[in-house]
């Protein structure tokens, strides 16, 4: 809340720090590459074409763009009360999960609704599922980095019981019967998996920045993360509004599951969603939970997702490399004093 | 050998854009007692931090024994015979007493810790200076005074010829502050030479040989006690006359506002539990508490505020039981509370100077179908920040880099504002400058002429004397006693602070 | 369904053999803790150490080559995290879930690379941590089945326990580096390197957590797959927080767990679905956590009531005496 001027130079200085981060997390991913006896500039060409080049290629990143977005924004909504929500993952399982089921089963709805109640279906249970957390958390202080991580485990069991047994469509992948037709979501860009799931994310994400940024609710929520003690003083209770962030993180994360099962698959998938909460908690973690930032960076990361298909096809550089240098670049990104111009950080020794 | 146990000149130490340190310059002789003053936040703190090695210096020459150390560290200084009694006890809380005055200069039995050679080593300065204090209780068990004479006998024991102490007297009654001062004495009668850090005059006047005044970060002046005069030193730190300006409210107080009774209320410490209190206050009243921190006084603003449960007794708001209200509920009620600590409860340092003013009525009077009403915040602030002379102005400006005096000028301008029935003010003015001092004490007198009822929580007994129309004292979770303001003095409030059981007539 | 088939004495020792990897894993968050670092990481560390001792094992055919590699990469990996957090700043959450990705990422990377597999590596070439047998015990069913054939580092585990609990509270270097986490500028102003004790306690971390991956894929099974830890290392912070941090207590809770798991892996038999054995374990954790924060909460709220006194009439007299 400085003055404008003051805000652009900030997020120039994040940029410009990004960028210094993203040079050198490269550079040990070519060390890594040549490793194995590869071109580490042929493998990063091969990374650029398959996540730019042609139809497929730039529908598939936008196709990985947008639940990164999502789940990005789920972490990073928790983040901003103060909680430190690795548990977006299970969301995005359950989400899915319900929203399959809706979409299966509910084909009494007339298509709107029927869409609607897939959506707020997938809301509600992964609301549901983040409240338990929360709720430790706030009234245990059951650390939310362990409880939230151990909870993914079982959201992806209880997903896979129901996909494997009472949803099963019993052909030989574990998936679920498909969705109602008036449910899908439109696809583009074919044959890849790009659908107007994009132009929800978008909404979503702009929902969410004006409610952080405008409302009562917003402020009350920064307050609660950044100083509890001052909130509660002021008469914010950082108990309940602690659950509400997770709450709200939970809804966000179920929207994320909602789109990919509507808009990519058209069914409930085993494991569909594995890796889509991490890597979105990646996004949110690597821009320090800048709401602007985000979609800026679930895209890079969206464009890396999709590019390792490409560098595998083309080279023998396994796809994982471009995990490793994701990786790489949260772990350099959190060092806060690194590439930081020296007045930051003797600021933050000065307060020691 | 120099004369000096150490030099220190042309001192320069900044923190970022943070000035801490522009001229400084001090020396201490060997065998002397030297006392360093001026205002909270003057460098004086930081002065002995850099020589003992906490900080680094930005630039200028520091000699210890006439020669040049190199960088100093905590270990170097300590080896080079320097000791430090900080202003917060450096004391491991969950460690007993004996663990920590050994923390660092373990007697060693191969790797373990030889506790009966340790036991005795301290045994034997306990018995040179009369420092008693008890070796197998846990930290947090003992009161701040032997904690104090923990500190020493930890400095001591690193053979320390050189001890500085931050603030020594802060957290002390009138006759602990002799007892501490007698144990200074000895000291100084072994040969040691002693920094004495303080801003108050009449302890400087008593202990010490010579003075040394910094005021902004400089180096203004070092004088000798037997030359100089309470008024030149005050002058000397000022920068002008002292005239604190207060314009105190002569009211004849009427209907109690505020009832206490009974109130029992858990504690962060076994002697900081709420134990039965019971008091009220009156429309047009400021009831002062004087106490030696940790004795409660921050546990019963907490419960009367909401922020730590009642769980026993009662708190009556205009004959309204609001015990068991949330603190949202309770500022509805009308209370308003200015917190001991404003970096902690008082401000959410990352937020700007509006935010933090509007905080506390954001639903009530800032928000229009639940989304921030910024306009009538900007107003709002800025109309504050204008009254209570907030600097900077703009009240975009975070909070994050304001000077402790106008960082609780924002504090007392959010909770005066609303102009509550009940004011609860600890530690005002706590680490401001005195600019800073004088208006917020002025606000408080405002305040009790527009008839509020104000209980004042002040571990400074001069303001707690200045500004009280009755005073109680607590001691362990209790009242030891109630005085009017024509009859208190400093000696009866310090026998009443240890929990002594004279009542006065 | 038989109980005594499930319960059986063999269950003692299933307890204790699913428990180490995550005891390990405990006493890896633990020793940081103490100086006050979470280390969210022992997972990753305990993953990486399970990649390279397999690794190691196979092209040297040893496996004490094994797991001193391990170690040494856990090492490695924890002198990122200390580096990272002590030099730079970082949020030790963040690196930690970071270290975590790496070491997802590059082990998957490398078994690829290196050993031209995905998903997971198993070879007969891989040489195990040897068991211990008595053949004395062969001939009681009941202590047989409880003490023999343990593995080597299921024993390290329990000297391990008594090794840490003693230079923890014994020594010089324990009575530092518990002043470190709980006040670091009290340590600081005795002249005690405080950041040299914290990376001293996350290197012995990163020594631990490496051999908790040994242990994990040469002791407790004889191959690595992708993400094997499964989510162990959180389990052991889980238990580290129960335990508060004390070696042993940690140890303790672990066991819950590993009973958890081997009643379930017993029920599979009787029908139950997979997944709910699967799950059993986490489920378990969570709310033996849960339980654990909300008595420690009770006994924080008691012990400073002012209903309650600790040490009644001592307080009073000798503050008296002051």
């Amino acid at each position: 809340m400085n003055n404008p001027l003051g805000k652009n130079f900030a997020l120039l200085e994040a940029g410009r720090r990004l960028f210094y981060i993203l040079l050198l997390s490269l550079a040990v991913g070519a060390l890594f590459i040549l490793l194995i006896k590869e071109n580490p500039l042929r493998s990063y060409v091969a990374l650029f074409r398959g996540a730019f080049r042609g139809k497929l290629n730039f529908g598939n990143t936008l196709a990985n763009f947008t639940p990164l977005m999502l789940t990005a924004l789920a972490f990073a909504v928790g983040a901003k009360g103060g909680a430190f929500n690795v548990g977006v993952e299970g969301e995005v399982f359950l989400g899915g999960l319900v929203a399959a089921y809706i979409g299966i089963h509910w084909t009494f709805l007339p298509k709107i609704l029927h869409l609607a109640a897939c959506f707020l279906g997938a809301m509600a249970a992964a609301a549901l599922w983040a409240l338990i957390p929360g709720l430790l958390k706030a009234y245990y202080r059951v650390s939310e980095v362990c409880s939230t991580i151990l909870l993914n485990y079982v959201a992806y069991n209880i997903t896979s019981y129901f996909v494997t047994g009472p949803m099963s469509a019993g052909v030989a992948n574990a998936q679920s019967l498909p969705v109602a037709d008036q449910v899908r979501l439109h696809q583009f860009l074919r044959p890849s998996s790009a659908n107007v799931g994009i132009v929800v994310a978008a909404l979503v994400t702009l929902a969410t920045i004006w409610l952080l940024r405008k409302t009562t609710f917003g402020f009350k929520i920064r307050a609660i993360g950044t100083n509890p003690l001052h909130a509660e003083y002021v008469g914010i209770n950082p108990k309940t509004m602690l659950v509400k962030a997770m709450v709200l993180s939970g809804v966000l994360g179920g929207i994320a599951g909602a789109v990919e099962i509507l808009g990519v698959h058209g069914y409930y998938l085993d494991n569909f969603a594995a890796g889509v909460g991490f890597n979105g908690m990646l996004v949110s973690l690597i821009v320090k939970n800048n709401l602007i930032l985000v979609p800026v960076m679930a895209f890079i990361l969206g464009a890396l997702k999709s590019g390792a298909l490409g560098l595998q096809q083309a080279t023998d550089v396994p796809k994982s490399i471009v995990d490793t240098i994701t990786a790489i670049f949260i772990i350099v990104g959190t060092m806060e004093g690194l590439f930081q111009v020296s007045r930051k950080k003797r600021n933050k020794k000065s307060e020691a | 050998m120099s004369e000096y146990a150490f030099e220190m000149k042309d001192i320069v130490k900044d923190f970022g854009e943070v000035h801490a340190v522009k001229d400084g310059c001090f020396s201490l002789g060997k065998g002397e007692i030297h006392s360093l003053i001026g205002e909270n936040g003057t460098g004086k703190s930081t002065m002995m931090k850099l020589l003992y090695g906490i900080y680094d210096l930005t630039s200028g020459e520091i000699l210890i024994g006439g020669e040049n150390p190199g960088k100093l560290t905590p270990k170097k200084s300590i080896s080079l015979g320097i000791g430090m009694v900080h202003q917060e006890f450096m004391l491991v809380d969950e460690l007993t007493v004996l663990e920590n005055i050994i923390l660092g200069f373990e007697p060693r039995n191969g790797l373990l810790i030889d506790f009966p050679q340790a036991r005795k080593e301290v045994r034997r300065f306990i018995d040179q200076y009369g420092l008693d204090v008890q070796l197998d209780k846990r930290v947090n068990q003992i009161s701040v005074g032997e904690a104090q004479r923990v500190e020493i006998i930890k400095v001591l024991m690193r053979g320390a010829d050189t001890i500085i102490l931050d603030e020594p007297t802060a957290v002390l009654t009138p006759q602990e502050t002799e007892g501490l001062f007698r144990i200074l004495r000895n000291i100084k009668a072994d040969g040691k030479s002693i920094v004495f850090i303080s801003h108050k005059l009449n302890e400087v006047m008593t202990i010490s040989d010579r003075i040394s005044v910094m005021r902004q970060g400089r180096h203004i002046g070092t004088v000798e006690k037997e030359r100089t005069t309470k008024e030149d030193l005050a002058t000397m730190m000022i920068g002008r006359e002292v005239l604190m300006n207060i314009r105190t409210a002569e009211t004849s107080p009427g209907e109690p506002v505020l009832r206490i009774e009974e109130l029992w209320t858990s504690g962060e410490k076994e002697m900081s539990k709420i134990r039965g209190v019971s008091f009220e206050i009156r429309s047009g009243e400021i009831l002062g508490v004087a106490g030696v921190d940790g004795n409660g006084q921050s546990e019963l603003v907490e419960a009367i505020t909401g922020l730590r449960p009642v769980e026993r007794g009662s708190v009556f708001l205009e004959g309204r039981d609001i015990s068991r209200l949330s603190p949202g509920k309770k500022r509805k009620a009308g209370l308003a509370h200015i917190p001991e600590n404003r970096n902690t409860r008082g401000l959410n340092r990352s937020f700007s100077i509006m935010e933090n003013l509007i905080s506390s009525q954001l639903d009530e009077r800032f928000s229009r179908h639940h989304i921030v009403d910024t306009a009538a915040a900007d107003a709002y602030s800025a109309d504050l920040a204008e009254a209570y002379d907030i600097r900077p102005r703009d009240p975009r400006m975070s909070t994050s880099s304001l000077s402790g005096g106008n960082a609780q000028k924002v504090v007392v301008a959010r909770e005066v504002s609303v102009g509550s029935k009940v004011l609860i003010a600890s530690q005002p003015t706590r680490g401001v400058d005195i600019g800073a001092i004088e208006s917020i004490r002025n606000t408080l007198e405002d305040v009790k002429r527009r008839g509020a009822a104000i209980l004042l929580v002040s571990a400074d007994l001069e303001e707690i004397l200045s500004l009280s129309d009755r005073i109680i004292v607590m001691h362990e979770g209790r009242i030891t006693g109630e005085l009017d303001k024509k009859s208190a003095n400093e000696t009866d409030l310090g026998i009443l602070m240890m929990g002594g059981k004279r009542t006065y007539e | 369904m038989e109980f005594s088939r499930i319960f059986s004495s063999s269950l003692i020792y299933a307890t204790i053999r699913s428990a180490t990897p995550v005891i390990y894993a405990a006493l890896c968050a633990s020793v940081t803790q103490q100086a006050n670092i979470l280390n969210i990481g022992t997972e990753g560390i305990m993953l990486v150490g399970a990649f390279t001792a397999v690794t190691v094992s196979f092209f040297t055919g040893s496996w004490i080559f094994g797991v001193l590699a391990a170690m040494i990469a856990g090492l490695l990996m924890a002198l990122i995290i200390a580096v990272g957090h002590i030099r730079y700043n970082a949020e030790i959450t963040a690196i930690g879930i970071g270290m975590n990705m790496f070491a997802i990422a590059i082990t998957k990377f490398l078994l690829k690379a290196l050993l031209g597999k995905s998903g997971s590596f198993s070879e007969p070439g891989i040489v195990g941590i040897p068991k211990i047998h008595f053949s004395f015990l062969e001939a009681h069913e009941g202590l047989n089945a409880i003490f023999n054939d343990w593995s080597i580092t299921e024993v390290f585990m329990i000297i391990l326990i008594a090794a840490m609990s003693f230079f923890l509270y014994k020594t010089v270097w324990g009575l530092r580096l518990r002043a470190v986490g709980r006040f670091p500028m009290a340590a600081q102003t005795s002249g005690i390197g405080v950041n040299a004790l914290r990376y001293q306690a996350l290197a012995i971390s990163g020594l631990i957590g490496g051999l908790a991956g040994a242990h994990l894929s040469l002791g407790y099974s004889r191959m690595f797959t992708e993400n094997m830890t499964n989510g162990r290392g959180f389990m052991g912070v889980a238990a580290m927080f129960f335990g508060g941090a004390d070696p042993l207590l940690t140890a303790a809770g672990c066991l819950v767990f590993g009973f958890a798991d081997s009643v379930g892996s017993r029920l599979q038999a009787y029908g139950v679905p997979a997944q709910f054995v699967l799950l059993m374990p986490y489920v378990v954790t969570v709310f033996v956590l849960s339980l654990s924060m909300a008595m420690k909460i009770s006994r924080d709220r008691r012990k400073k009531s002012s209903l309650f006194s600790l040490s009644g009439k001592g307080v009073s007299a000798e503050s008296a005496a002051v």
